[in-house]
């Protein structure tokens, strides 16, 4: 028996993950403003795995998946703004990032996210999410977007398959 | 080698900047440290180690943060408010917090009120002997 690990291609490998990534925080988008703002829906569900752990007598959305929340919807105002253009979409900074209020499941949160700048492989937003009138979270924070093929031109099957499940995702969202 | 208030409370403030990213001027001493800083689960964790190495302390699991345990164990809470159980086992592991204001509604959405700047140079000191 060989002791030699089976090394999947590179491209294969990460195209696999974001196909198996179903890392998804955000359930609805509601209005969006091209490259502008956009409003989107997220429910808060007792199924959510983490919230097994987070707290046991308490279950709440942890902090990081509220700005998670935040990201996602800018995210998609960017790939709608640029016409899906790039594969990759990834937080660079967050800034005033503030925690007002816990989220139990049942609760329903609607983000709205405004963008500041829109620009080629740079944006900033401003971002922050209501539940029932009160305020949950709010940030200031900024993304990058770019390809994998920009340092490697293997890559481009793989950005490829990538904004081609965002497209899928995108019609499921904005249904 | 005894610290002034003022010295545990810049030494503090140090602590914060580099746990959460947040500016100098946004530590002020009533700043709540989740709805001001945006500190979250995980922050508590990093904020409770940086404190032990800045001050040469040793800080109890919960004892700075009783959260946790609070939140773990379905005696404390019901509905959303904390029991009788519950506001005696924060009363106990904040001593040197005014808890006045958040026994009147033990809402557990505003127990993260309690965890200001002050909260924690309070505790420092505590700590350090500085107070009593």
């Amino acid at each position: 028996m060989s002791k030699k690990q089976k090394k999947l291609e590179k491209p294969v490998r990460i195209t696999t993950i974001a196909r198996t990534m179903r890392f998804i925080l955000i359930d609805k988008i509601v209005s969006l403003e091209s490259g502008r703002e956009i409003k989107a829906l997220k429910c808060v569900s007792l199924a959510e795995e983490y919230l097994a752990d987070h707290f046991p007598a308490f279950p709440v959305l942890p902090g990081v998946l509220l700005l998670e929340g935040l990201i996602e919807s800018a995210s998609w105002l960017v790939r709608e703004a640029e016409n899906f253009a790039h594969s990759m979409i990834l937080l660079e900074q967050a800034r005033n990032v503030k925690y007002k209020s816990f989220l139990a499941p049942g609760a329903q949160i609607e983000y709205t996210v405004q963008a500041k700048t829109i620009e080629e492989n740079v944006s900033s937003f401003l971002g922050f999410g209501l539940s029932n009138g009160e305020r949950i979270i709010e940030a200031k924070f900024g993304l990058r977007h770019f390809n994998l093929a920009d340092e490697d031109s293997t890559m481009a099957a793989a950005d490829a398959r990538i904004i081609e499940n965002m497209k899928k995702r995108w019609k499921l969202l904005k249904s | 080698m005894a610290m002034s208030r003022d010295e545990v409370f810049q030494e503090v403030r140090e602590v914060l900047v580099d746990a959460l990213g947040v500016d100098d001027d946004e530590v002020t001493a009533k700043a709540t440290l989740m709805g001001d800083l945006g500190a979250e689960s995980i922050d508590f964790l990093d904020i409770v180690f940086r404190l032990e190495k800045a001050f040469g302390i040793k800080i109890p699991r919960e004892e700075l943060f009783p959260a946790e345990s609070l939140m773990n164990d379905p005696e404390f809470i019901n509905n959303g408010k904390l029991t009788e159980k519950g506001l005696a086992e924060l009363r106990d592991k904040m001593p040197h917090t005014d808890l006045a204001a958040f026994e009147n509604d033990p809402d557990i959405n505003k127990l993260g009120d309690l965890f200001t700047v002050d909260a924690i140079v309070n505790y420092v000191e505590g700590k350090l002997g500085n107070s009593e």
